[in-house]
């Protein structure tokens, strides 16, 4: 496909090679903690692991595990306290504030609540993926390159929702805004996909549909996965590589056939009921 | 925790709440009692005689019947004095303009979940809009007629003041009610604060800041009919000039005006900020 091949040529760009087989892993965390206060509880408590270019990975965990905490610690949305994250080779909590914003376009990220401007148009949602590529003047004016609004409309076709560019986000249902917040996160063309409980907010059928849909984009695009769910067995059935979350430790990190049921009992050993 | 035993050898213990507990209520309790004696103290030490009170009223009807009646309604409609209206207007859309053009930007710093810096930017802010509030407009004239001079320039800087203060504290609320979560979806994206701020904020928030623009300008109005009171151009200065004079008449026939003009602007602006809540 078209795009497919952009962003193949857009990868190269970023020096990183195409190849689905890569030495180096995409994405290093070492050793993370966090607490959101000096005096505060931690809330991760010195986490490891890498995700490869061909990972579509789930973190997995009862609530309050760190889950969201460890997703958005990657981006930065939150502020890790210790340890490195070594994204694409370069050490995230040592950017500055541009080369953070440089970063950043290269994730993309699904939110839990969708994360839509309701007031805008599903286009224009859409269009503000781009928004760390397109200069001042343009974005004041609202006038994105040709080759921008191409490529959204692509991605609205390939969420399914081409007869729904100019209306308001907020006239959609759950899971068409959760397709809208896909084609956003693909329109920056990403290089690695953080996904914040995506289908928290889905009833089961949408959320399965929205997962296979991810799934297959990202494969087509070849961008690795990070996803935090909370649907264990949604989570055996879309990725291949499981990270099981307990009260701030990784207690599991293996491949998702490879786990077994008494994996899962320690994961959720704490929670009651 | 003692079980209930079914066959009834352990007497089921005995449960029981109580919408008020001890601490929190009677500390509840205690501060309304001592707002309340504050209170009727305060009434007591103004040595109000209510005698007094009751007879005012009669005594104001009988100045207003012979003193201010009729009022002079040839006066306010002689050319000099509708000229001073239609400056008065116009000192209040300008002071309104400059001054809601001026707040969006200090409302944006003064707002502290999307202020640029929270150390710098934020206390700027919050202390440009609280200055503006803190200070009169009245005040403010007379500050801006010492150093300009009589006139309109200084009435419109005066309104300027007071509405950056009174916009930008409301600006300032709205968006700190906003929904946070497409801020933090386009700064995940890579945009840069201002793309954040028209892309993520402003959405959501324009409604409610064309309302609060309107009724602004309305508020600016009236305090903009006192400026001129003090030496800031307009119709407040023919008001100052009669009741010096003791030409009761013709206050009577301004302050008519006034209050007119008043609520004509308060309910354009009412019906304008209503059409204007429709399109949210």
């Amino acid at each position: 496909m078209r795009h497919e091949r952009n962003f193949a040529e857009g990868r190269e760009e970023n020096g990183l090679p195409a190849e689905r087989e890569r030495p180096v892993p995409v994405l290093e965390v070492r050793n993370l903690k966090v607490s959101y206060s000096a005096s505060g509880p931690q809330i991760l408590k010195g986490i490891d692991f890498a995700v490869d270019g061909d990972d579509f990975c789930a973190v997995i965990g009862p609530s309050g595990a760190g889950k969201s905490t460890l997703i958005r610690c990657v981006n930065r949305l939150v502020e890790a306290s210790d340890g490195d994250i070594i994204l694409f080779g370069q050490d995230v909590r040592k950017l500055n504030g541009g080369e953070l914003r440089r970063m950043r376009r290269r994730i993309g990220m699904i939110f839990q609540e969708f994360n839509l401007v309701n007031r805008m148009s599903v286009m224009d949602n859409v269009l503000s993926g781009r928004l760390g590529y397109t200069g001042a003047f343009r974005s004041l004016f609202k006038v994105f390159p040709r080759e921008d609004i191409e490529r959204a409309l692509e991605l609205l076709e390939r969420v399914g929702l081409q007869d729904h560019v100019d209306k308001r986000a907020d006239e959609l249902s759950g899971g068409q805004r959760q397709r809208v917040g896909i084609a956003r996160a693909l329109m920056q063309k990403p290089e690695i996909l953080l996904l914040d409980e995506p289908t928290s907010a889905l009833d089961p059928k949408i959320s399965r549909d929205v997962m296979r849909l991810i799934k297959e984009l990202a494969r087509e695009f070849r961008v690795p996965v990070l996803c935090n769910i909370h649907d264990v067995q949604l989570a055996l059935e879309t990725c291949n590589r499981i990270i099981g979350l307990q009260d701030g430790y990784k207690k599991f990190d293996g491949p998702a056939e490879g786990m077994r049921k008494q994996d899962l009992d320690e994961i959720y050993a704490m929670e009651v009921l | 925790m003692t079980a209930i035993s079914a066959d009834g050898h352990m007497p089921a213990p005995v449960r029981r709440w109580s919408r008020y507990k001890h601490p929190r209520s009677t500390i509840r309790f205690a501060v309304l009692i001592a707002v309340l004696a504050f209170l009727s103290w305060s009434i007591a030490f103004l040595n109000i005689d209510l005698y007094r009170i009751i007879g005012a009223f009669p005594r104001l009807w009988e100045i207003l019947a012979t003193r201010y009646f009729p009022p002079d309604i040839d006066y306010v409609l002689d050319d000099s004095f509708l000229h001073s209206v239609l400056r008065t207007i116009e000192m209040s859309l300008l002071g309104g303009f400059f001054g809601v053009v001026l707040a969006i930007p200090l409302a944006w710093m003064a707002a502290r979940n999307i202020t640029i810096s929270r150390r710098i930017a934020y206390p700027l802010g919050r202390f440009a809009i609280m200055g503006s509030r803190s200070i009169h407009e009245t005040i403010w004239t007379i500050l801006f007629v010492t150093v300009l001079g009589f006139g309109m320039l200084a009435g419109t800087l005066a309104l300027t003041v007071f509405c950056v203060g009174f916009a930008g504290k409301l600006f300032a609320d709205e968006l700190e009610a906003i929904d946070m979560g497409p801020v933090e979806a386009l700064r995940s994206v890579g945009a840069s604060n201002l793309q954040v701020f028209q892309y993520a904020v402003l959405p959501q928030i324009r409604v409610a800041f064309t309302g609060i623009a309107i009724y602004t300008w309305d508020v600016a109005f009236r305090a903009a009919t006192v400026v001129g009171f003090f030496g800031g151009g307009g119709m407040g200065w023919y008001l100052k000039r009669t009741t010096q004079q003791l030409e009761n008449t013709r206050v009577a026939a301004i302050l008519l005006t006034i209050i007119v003009l008043v609520l004509l602007a308060e309910l354009a602006s009412g019906w304008l900020r209503h059409r204007i809540a429709k399109m949210r």
